[in-house]
């Protein structure tokens, strides 16, 4: 087992290098640079600032120089110091950036797992086990509508009617009087009331297509002989579903645990911006919007770096869970 | 009309600076200051005033308080803040009849010498820093010697400062009293300072002065090298000169609460928080008519958001306060539908730009860069349009069919020029096209071009929402035998390809038609139409293209170069409108629809917001409605 993590931190970290390297450089592939991007979006809205200005900005930021003194410059302040740098939009330090929001990021996504997870496993059992019922039917339909309608779709129409018909506050966490408040009883209660729309959004699609996943492995194990074994042996339903099938059938879920703690850190970006959450995600597109390669490349490290360690933990609790699973 | 519009300038800076020296009244401040001045906090507020404070010209008498909210998309947008607020030795003013003046800030007078060498500006008597600390021409000769002619810091200077290559030079006179010299005749400098201000590193601070007694301590000059590295070390940077410039931690008012202004707000909260917030400067040095110290509104919140959906329902829930940035001129019916249940209404300002295709006459396909210097098929291009159904369909009819020429209230506005070559008529557009010698078509009734491919146009625009008029362009188009390919790319993508010269034709915002004198670079080719030609212009052949010998283009640059190096504003606007006029009869660029509307979202309890404003980079947006004396209704 100790073998078995060592050799996989030894290459999680060669790939680590190999991501942040390519990262870096893609960032910076499109035309331009920061300045170019900085400029345009002050072109865009109705600003301009002149050549000299931009050639002034870019010897600032020592955008001239090669990139590979550019990643360098970043890599070794990370490795040498933990120093993430600068991110050039925000006038800030990224770890800065990223901390402020990591928190409510945090428990955003991990409300919205186990939400999710509380729908998807108990009605994808019950899909299975009442196959071709009518409320099977039900939460098929409903599933594949979930599933095909976009988050960011689903948020835009959720606060439209909540604002025509409910005449709720909607978009950000946070009533305006609280914004900018600091953290009281009061405004923890007026972010629980803002809560639910984003978790309902997030996890409503995430659900869908869990849904299926558990239907399709219980179906296949339903089949199995020794679930007719069972049933012979005199267990009740309920005994025999929950006891054997469904630890079976959870195996897909643990193993996308790796997945998960990468989203749970970056959040849902596209539904986090039309909902105007104050998450990482939108950090996130707007570095990479602006090639603000220190804060984009730092946030796109750190996320490869919870892809690897959760794909590790992954492992090992598939490992734990499964006996039949062993070390290749 | 020029001379009265200088006599106009002048007769209220006399008015500003001497119609309170008589008054006997005292001076009114905020409650929340007048509570800080009883606990001995402030001192009280005629010794934080100026002798003779500035008086700002007010819609109406307000009342003190309040929060006002909008919303912002993070440091990149420094300027939706900073817009509200800006300082200058002068800045424009609309007058009631719509046309823009020049006003004194904070200054008591400015006087220009008789070739237009010599400007010649004195501060107010008593004007402090929002620490209380005196504003004096220490802080004028700091900014010149210590910053703007420091390598370090500046390491070139724009050319709007060094007219002929030598930047501009300041000569202390006394205490409040500066000089601003230049070799040569410059009467639209005065202009130039109210638009971009003294320019980098202070881009958009005020003009001139920059608080030394602050700003010392982050200067070699002035501090060891141990102390000047503590500094750096803390704010987690490299060198003492990444502290300063438009984005230093230090000179940026948005990041630095601590750096001293004079502006109405400062900042209290800096990005990156989600709301940054923005306080009352007790310092302030302009008054209403009655004495009552401006600004009236207490604190300012921009609240962060990113996409333009969520801007709309903020504004549409009430939780807009007053902004005309990113309120979509497409979204009007929305904001309407929703004024009353939002408690707010809708202004309309003019925004000085026309939407336009822009050709490119340096393109890289010489057979189509030969058919564009084609008089003819200019003006086939843009009398084949239908400009009127555009307006409907995609403007809401909210514009008005026009060439790209300046709009109503700039002092250059006129109303032939206004209409070139708009009238729709495809016939003519045929028969033009015919004269040009494209006669032969291809099987589908495209023109064929002189190299007998098909004369078709690559149109890029920057936006998904801009594909509906290329996509009425296209159709108006091949009525006279002309295809349109439409592009809808990134914006950086955007730039780059008419920075590269790589493209054929690009559909945007020809704007900044205001005051052009401020800033004619659009007009003169620049970041446009002939890029290149520019850049060979501005660089005096160094790089870039060079154009035909005798080209309408560089009759245009004569007159500039003649406008910017007049003595009377008379000679220079009368240069400016020749330039003016051979861009626009020549016909450079198509202008489609423009004047569309600027919307502002104002809640139903502010006040004092005026109606039919210019909406320019070159009147600074928001800036010209004065928020300073923006108030909330009781």
């Amino acid at each position: 087992m100790l073998g078995f993590i060592g050799r996989r931190a030894f290459w999680a970290l060669v790939t680590l290098a190999f991501v942040s390297f390519i990262s870096f450089v893609i960032i910076q592939l499109p035309p331009g640079d920061y300045v170019t991007a900085y400029a345009a979006q002050l072109r865009h809205g109705g600003e301009y600032i002149t050549a000299t200005q931009e050639a002034i900005l870019r010897e600032q930021f020592g955008l001239n120089d090669p990139i590979l003194i550019q990643y360098w410059r970043w890599i070794s302040n990370i490795i040498l110091r933990g120093d993430f740098g600068r991110s050039l939009e925000w006038n800030a330090p990224v770890s800065e950036l990223i901390w402020d929001r990591l928190a409510l990021t945090l428990f955003i996504s991990s409300l919205t797992m186990v939400f999710t997870w509380a729908i998807a496993i108990p009605v994808g059992i019950y899909s299975a086990t009442r196959q071709y019922s009518v409320f099977d039917y039900i939460f098929t339909v409903g599933g594949f509508i979930g599933k095909g309608v976009p988050d960011f779709m689903l948020a835009l129409i959720l606060m439209w009617l909540g604002y025509a018909y409910l005449n709720m506050d909607v978009g950000g966490l946070f009533s305006p009087e609280y914004r900018a408040a600091p953290w009281s009883t009061d405004k923890a209660l007026d972010m629980l009331a803002h809560l639910w729309v984003p978790v309902v959004i997030l996890a409503t699609g995430g659900a869908a297509g869990l849904i299926r996943v558990m239907r399709a492995n219980m179906l296949d194990e339903l089949q199995q002989p020794y679930v007719e074994t069972a049933y012979a042996q005199g267990l009740s339903e309920r005994q025999v579903v929950w006891r054997y099938p469904v630890r079976v059938a959870l195996n897909p879920f643990i193993s996308t645990v790796g997945w998960a703690l990468p989203a749970l850190f970056s959040g849902d970006v596209i539904t986090a911006v039309v909902l105007n959450l104050p998450t990482t995600g939108p950090l996130l597109l707007k570095a990479l919007q602006m090639q603000d390669m220190y804060l984009a490349g730092s946030f796109i490290l750190i996320l490869s770096v919870f892809t690897i360690v959760g794909t590790l933990i992954s492992d090992v609790l598939l490992a734990w869970s499964d006996p039949r699973i062993r070390f290749a | 009309m020029s001379t009265k519009r200088l006599f106009r300038v002048l007769l209220v800076a006399a008015l500003s600076s001497t119609s309170l020296a008589t008054a006997a009244y005292a001076f009114q401040e905020a409650p929340m200051l007048a509570e800080e001045v009883k606990a001995g906090a402030l001192p009280p507020v005629d010794q934080r005033l100026p002798l003779r404070p500035t008086v700002m010209q007010t819609e109406g008498t307000g009342a003190y308080g309040g929060t006002w909210h909008r919303a912002y998309k993070g440091p990149g947008d420094r300027w939706g803040p900073t817009k509200l607020m800006e300082e200058r030795v002068v800045k424009f003013s609309q007058n009631d009849a719509g046309g823009l003046d020049l006003v004194p800030g904070y200054i008591e007078s400015y006087s220009v010498n008789d070739n237009a060498t010599e400007f010649t500006f004195t501060l107010l008597e008593g004007l402090k820093w929002s620490d209380g600390e005196p504003v004096t021409t220490e802080d004028v000769r700091f900014w010149y010697e210590d910053v703007f002619s420091n390598k370090d810091i500046l390491p070139s200077v724009d050319t709007i400062y060094a007219p002929g290559g030598k930047p501009l030079a300041v000569e202390i006179v006394d205490e409040r009293t500066f000089k601003v010299k230049f070799e040569k005749s410059y009467i639209y400098f005065l202009t130039i300072l109210a638009k971009d201000s003294t320019g980098e590193p202070s881009l958009d601070r005020a003009s001139f002065v920059m608080p030394a007694h602050y700003l010392k301590k982050f200067h070699p000059k002035y501090t060891p090298e141990a102390d000047l590295a503590a500094a750096v070390k803390e704010k987690g940077l490299e060198k003492w000169t990444d502290l300063w410039g438009s984005k230093g931690p230090i000179t940026a008012w948005n990041m630095n609460p601590d750096l001293p202004v004079i502006t109405a707000w400062k900042v209290t909260v800096p990005p990156p928080a989600d709301v940054m917030v923005m306080e009352r400067n007790p310092y302030y040095y302009a008054v209403d008519a009655e004495g009552n110290q401006l600004p009236y509104i207490d604190r300012i919140e921009h609240t962060l958001f990113e996409s333009q959906e969520t801007f709309n329902l903020m504004s549409v829930q009430g939780q807009i306060d007053m902004q005309q940035r990113y309120a979509n001129t497409g979204d009007f019916t929305f904001y309407k539908e929703n004024e009353t249940k939002g408690g707010f209404h809708v202004l309309k300002w003019i925004n000085a730009e026309t939407w336009s295709l822009i050709p490119n006459y340096n393109v890289k396909d010489e057979v189509l860069a030969g058919l564009l210097a084609k008089e003819q098929v200019r003006q086939a291009l843009s009398v084949s349009i239908d400009r009127d159904t555009i307006n409907e369909l995609v403007f809401a009819g909210l514009g008005e069919s026009r060439a790209a020429s300046p709009v109503t209230g700039s002092p250059y506005y006129n109303a032939d020029l206004e209409s070139h070559w708009t009238a729709y008529d495809p016939d003519l557009a045929n028969q033009l096209l015919d004269e040009a010698g494209l006669t032969e078509r291809d099987d589908a009734g495209f023109r064929l071009r002189p190299d007998g491919q098909r004369l078709t146009l690559v149109v890029e625009a920057n936006d998904g929402s801009r594909s509906n008029v290329l996509e009425l362009v296209r159709a108006n188009w091949e009525e006279v035998g002309i295809e349109l390919q439409p592009r809808i790319i990134d914006r950086t993508q955007f730039d780059s390809n008419r920075d590269n010269n790589d493209f054929a034709v690009q559909y945007t915002s020809f704007d900044r038609l205001s005051v052009t004198a401020a800033d004619p670079r659009l007009l003169l080719g620049d970041d446009s139409y002939a890029n290149q030609w520019y850049v060979w212009y501005e660089t005096k052949g160094a790089s870039g293209i060079e154009p035909p010998a005798d080209h309408p283009i560089r009759s245009m640059w004569a007159a500039w170069d003649k406008a910017s190096t007049s003595a009377t504003l008379a000679d220079a606007d009368a240069a400016m409108n020749e330039a003016i006029a051979t861009f626009v009869n020549q016909g450079f660029v198509i202008g489609l629809v423009g004047e569309t509307p600027a919307l502002v979202i104002v809640k139903d309890s502010v006040a004092n917001v005026a109606d039919g404003l210019v909406n320019d980079d070159v009147t600074r947006g928001e800036g010209l409605a004065r928020p300073q004396q923006f108030y909330f209704k009781q």
